[in-house]
């Protein structure tokens, strides 16, 4: 028992043994991380709140009686075309994903691996050119568009988007790409090429699957984007029933004839539900990959 | 005065004898010329005697005897394979027909060349072409017959059901046999585990070991069910009879192409005028210099300049402009639905028509010229076979980006230019369907504040660099302070705080900043929140109050910004070796100096470029703007009727263009901002470590 008492009294932590201020500190630093907790989900668990609150018309009411409904929800669902911007936004996000993907992935190849002429100029303009905000081109975007669909009758606006978002994804994403792809050695290419592979092999066997990690970050980024992104539906997109989420659930705090702001807030729950698991669970892959691809840019 | 040479040199400069006996001569009587060696006069008239008598000429009598000769060859040998293919149709598979028939062209060729290999280099050529080809040919027919011979007994094979039935009763007894044998080794592996001989680990690694060893021993067994080993051997042949029988001809082919090097080739040519001629028809050069399949794609090249580019930047074919011309006139005193706007887009597009176009005649050109000095200087122009291998390796880079260059000509490049030349327009709202152009007036008017619009612009651009700094700072600031306390050892529960601190970044923003808008107006909860704290005698509503507007924005971008730089800084933290703390601890560190002279050295080093990309974010971090309070409240008499007192650039510009049709002064400010930006990220990058590590 002697024995067992000893060993209690014993200083096992790697740690030093706390002072008076380290104890101070840990309690302030307590104290600043649960205060600022608070900061952010106080204002979250609103949004939970009044979109499951039964008690509000038009207008959040968020100081008022709670009564458990989801008659927001039926509201979104049944007088509101959710569900088509919903697919909308599913449809414009995944082929822009894919459109960037098939740029991408042979850009940043042929930039990383092969030193042809104009390759340091072509840089230095993708590098410069993707500082101008996108809405510089607004207005002739749609005079492209209607010039576009007078020759191809079945170019809807969405695809437009669609264009728009992969084309100004190229220049940022061939950076982070090259910057990946420079960090891994070219031994494998080289040694797949004396094998007598061709460049397209090269690109299919060896830098494809090295690669997939990033294009994988890079395609979920340009999947996430379209469901961000509110400016550009909304001056490009007319009809309420092509809008993405963001210009459609737009339309229930701004205009006055489809006003119904718990709708939106459950509306929005909804949307930022799955976004919200994909990030958290995916959180050190996203960053991981911006963070290698500006640092060796 | 371009002259022919002594000597034909190929491409890695090795001297050849000529053979066109008749150039030789030329070029030695004009390098006797040039050297002025002997009476310069009598050697001009002998020169000029010689060309001019070239018919009768002894080597070139023989040179056009050897040319007719060829021309009769070519025909006999034409009706030679076509009788030779009735002969044999049917009896062979297609692929060997058709080597077969390269065979016999290939043997009649090496016969009839075989005479004329001293006359001239092409002749040996292509005797020597024949050579190869007989060799390798007959090695590839009876590759491809044996394989077809074997693949159709292998086919043939009828399966006995009997010994099917056999084979896999045996292997579902063998299967038994074999897990008996897996459940041995693991009992006397769990028994010394239990002895205490191996370890856990060592237990787990030897269990999948024996695994794979069962599963393999398994597999082989396989094989001798027949039909499956049966239905092996059939793919392993078709795999070699078209992989196979595919590498061989590459194989022959490249043997060709260093003969084709080492051969040189003789024109009667000083210097290039093919390609002088026919640069306005790409093609048409590659085709006379013998290129026939390239010269396939140029045409293809060149219709789409003459079909496409040309008529439309001409005027025909535009949706409503003029091409080219359009640019100039922007629609003045055209019919009333004709829109300027239009004409100067299409007229933009005319001219990224006209700048392919030029690129196309200009490497079309290029390369003709190039083929063809290489042909007087001696070298051969390439064949296809020699073409495609140079476009797949050395060309690869260009052909994969194209897709990309043309999407970002067409939607990023020609509504940027757009954008510069609308902001030498007059497009405001009296103008709207046709504009005139009028120079720099709109870089006036902002330069000086004049103006509905202009006035309010350095008003704006000082609140969008203050909130620019501030906002992000301030982000920064909580972002790193909150990693900082978060990576601390001694706090528990890292993974919720880390959870929590990342949601602002999770949710999308429009929610959020939307969201936080509701909660702000006159009877939301935090209005009610915020007079409660501060407790002032007069009710203040954020979204009427200037001030409160301003703060409490660049309070929801600290709110929003940090938990991105959190998260960052987080990864950065957790990467920094920890013997660097222990040993700044041994040599008596106290806490702030680890903090000023490890962590912020390393985590700032780590995430500049990214923090920079906070900066020009926020200058144009639209969206918090416009849907938290539309750019409100509005002061007109200090800001006018468009802008509010929280407007930034960017969504004064949106205002501009989209609610109130300003689209020309609208489009001023976006080059300028777009400039000072480029700036910006010009001087960042040319300071990496990157640019300067020349690693681009």
């Amino acid at each position: 028992m002697k024995f067992f008492k000893k060993k209690n009294d014993l200083y096992l932590s790697d740690k030093q043994p706390l002072t008076v201020v380290g104890i101070i500190g840990l309690i302030i630093t307590y104290a600043v991380l649960i205060a600022w907790s608070i900061a952010i989900l106080y204002p979250l668990a609103q949004m939970v709140i009044s979109s499951f609150n039964g008690d509000q018309g038009q207008y959040l009411m968020l100081n008022n009686t709670f009564t458990f409904s989801l008659d927001h929800f039926r509201y979104l669902f049944s007088e509101t075309l959710y569900l088509k911007w919903v697919l909308n936004t599913l449809f414009v996000a995944s082929a822009t994903a894919i459109l960037t993907i098939i740029f991408v992935s042979f850009t940043g190849f042929a930039y990383s691996r092969y030193r042809f002429k104009g390759r340091k100029p072509s840089l230095m303009a993708i590098m410069l050119i993707q500082t101008i905000p996108a809405f510089a081109g607004i207005t002739a975007y749609y005079t492209m568009h209607s010039i576009i669909s007078s020759i191809m009758p079945g170019f809807t606006r969405q695809m437009m988007l669609i264009l728009i978002y992969s084309a100004g994804g190229i220049a940022g994403n061939t950076f982070i790409l090259k910057g990946y792809l420079d960090s891994i050695s070219t031994e494998l290419d080289d040694a797949a090429r004396i094998d007598g592979c061709s460049s397209m092999k090269v690109y299919r066997l060896i830098i494809m699957p090295i690669a997939r990690p990033m294009l994988a970050i890079i395609a979920l980024w340009s999947f996430i984007g379209p469901f961000m992104d509110y400016l550009l539906p909304r001056v490009l997109l007319t009809n309420p029933e092509s809008y993405t989420l963001a210009a459609g659930l737009f339309t229930l705090i701004n205009d006055f004839r489809t006003l119904n702001q718990p709708a939106f807030a459950a509306g929005g729950l909804l949307t930022a539900v799955p976004i919200v698991i994909l990030f958290i669970a995916l959180q050190k892959e996203l960053v991981s990959g911006l963070a290698k691809g500006s640092v060796k840019g | 005065m371009a002259r022919y040479n002594e000597f034909l040199y190929d491409d890695i400069g090795n001297p050849y004898e000529r053979k066109n006996l008749f150039l030789k001569e030329v070029a030695i009587l004009e390098q006797r010329i040039e050297d002025g060696d002997g009476d310069v006069s009598a050697l001009k008239s002998e020169l000029k005697a010689l060309t001019s008598n070239k018919k009768n000429h002894p080597y070139i009598k023989k040179l056009n005897d050897y040319f007719n000769e060829e021309k009769e060859f070519k025909k006999n040998v034409r009706a030679k394979v076509a009788s030779k293919r009735n002969e044999l149709k049917g009896k062979h598979s297609r692929r060997v027909l058709k080597l077969r028939l390269d065979l016999l062209r290939s043997q009649e060729a090496k016969a009839f060349y075989k005479k004329y290999v001293e006359l001239t280099y092409d002749a040996e050529l292509f005797y020597e072409e024949a050579i190869i080809k007989c060799d390798q040919i007959t090695e590839i027919i009876n590759f491809v017959e044996k394989n077809e011979i074997a693949l159709k007994e292998a086919q043939a094979v009828k399966i006995d059901p009997i010994e099917e039935q056999k084979a896999k009763d045996e292997l579902a007894a063998f299967k038994v046999e074999q897990q008996k044998v897996f459940d041995e080794g693991l009992e006397s592996l769990k028994a010394k585990k239990k002895s205490g001989l191996i370890s856990d680990k060592a237990l787990s690694n030897e269990k999948t070991q024996l695994k794979q060893e069962m599963k393999e021993a398994i597999t082989v067994k396989e094989y001798e069910i027949p039909s499956k080993s049966n239905k092996e051997l059939k793919g392993n042949l078709k795999y070699q009879l078209s992989k196979g029988t595919r590498r061989e001809i590459t194989v022959m082919n490249s043997n060709i192409s260093d003969l084709r090097r080492k051969t040189p080739v003789e024109v009667q040519k000083k210097q290039a005028i093919i390609a002088y001629l026919t640069f306005l028809l790409p093609g048409l050069g590659q085709l006379l210099n013998g290129q026939i399949i390239k010269s396939f794609f140029f045409f293809l090249l060149s219709a789409f300049t003459y079909v496409v580019a040309v008529p439309y930047a001409l005027g025909f074919g535009n949706y409503q402009g003029q091409g080219v011309a359009g640019l100039v006139s922007l629609a003045e005193g055209g019919r009333k639905i004709d829109r300027s706007i239009i004409f100067m887009i299409e007229g933009i597009i005319a001219m990224v028509l006209v700048v392919f176009v030029v690129v196309i005649l200009y490497s079309s050109f290029k390369d003709v010229l190039n083929v063809e000095r290489k042909r007087v200087r001696g070298e051969r122009a390439r064949n296809w076979f020699e073409t495609w291998t140079n476009i797949t390796e050395d060309g690869f880079p260009y052909m994969v980006s194209l897709p990309a260059l043309v999407t970002i000509m067409f939607i990023v490049i020609v509504p940027i230019t757009t954008a510069i030349l609308l902001s030498f327009t007059n497009l405001d709202p009296d103008h709207q369907n046709k504009f005139q152009w009028i120079g720099l007036e709109n870089y006036k008017m902002i330069a000086l504040g004049q103006g509905v619009a202009g006035g309010p612009f350095w008003k704006i651009l000082g609140w969008t660099l203050t909130w620019t700094i501030v906002a992000t700072t301030l982000a920064i600031f909580i972002g790193f302070m909150l990693a900082l306390l978060t990576n601390n050892e001694r706090v528990k529960g890292k993974v919720f705080f880390r959870s929590v601190f990342i949601l602002p970044w999770a949710v999308p923003a429009f929610i959020t900043i939307m969201f936080f808008s509701i909660m702000f107006s006159p009877d939301g909860i935090l209005t009610s929140h915020l007079n409660a704290l501060i407790n002032s005698d007069s009710l203040i509503v954020v979204k009427n109050d200037p001030f409160w507007s301003r703060v409490t924005l660049i309070g929801l971008q600290g709110w929003l910004g940090s938990a991105y730089i959190f998260l960052l800084s987080t990864g950065v933290l957790q990467a920094i070796p920890a013997d660097l703390y222990e040993a700044a601890q041994i040599d008596g560190a106290t806490a702030w100096q680890k903090l000023k002279r490890i962590t912020l050295p390393i985590v700032l080093f780590q995430t500049a470029p990214l923090l920079v990309g906070q900066y020009t974010f926020n200058f144009n971090n639209f969206s918090i703007i416009y849907l938290f309070n539309g750019g409100g409240p509005f002061n007109p008499t200090k800001y006018g009727n468009l802008a509010g007192s929280t407007d930034l650039l960017i969504s004064y510009i949106v205002k501009l263009t989209m609610d109130n049709d300003y689209q020309a002064i609208g489009a001023a400010i976006t080059v300028v901002i777009s400039l000072g930006l480029m700036l910006f990220a010009f001087i960042g990058f040319r300071n990496s470590k990157a640019f300067k590590e020349e690693k681009l």
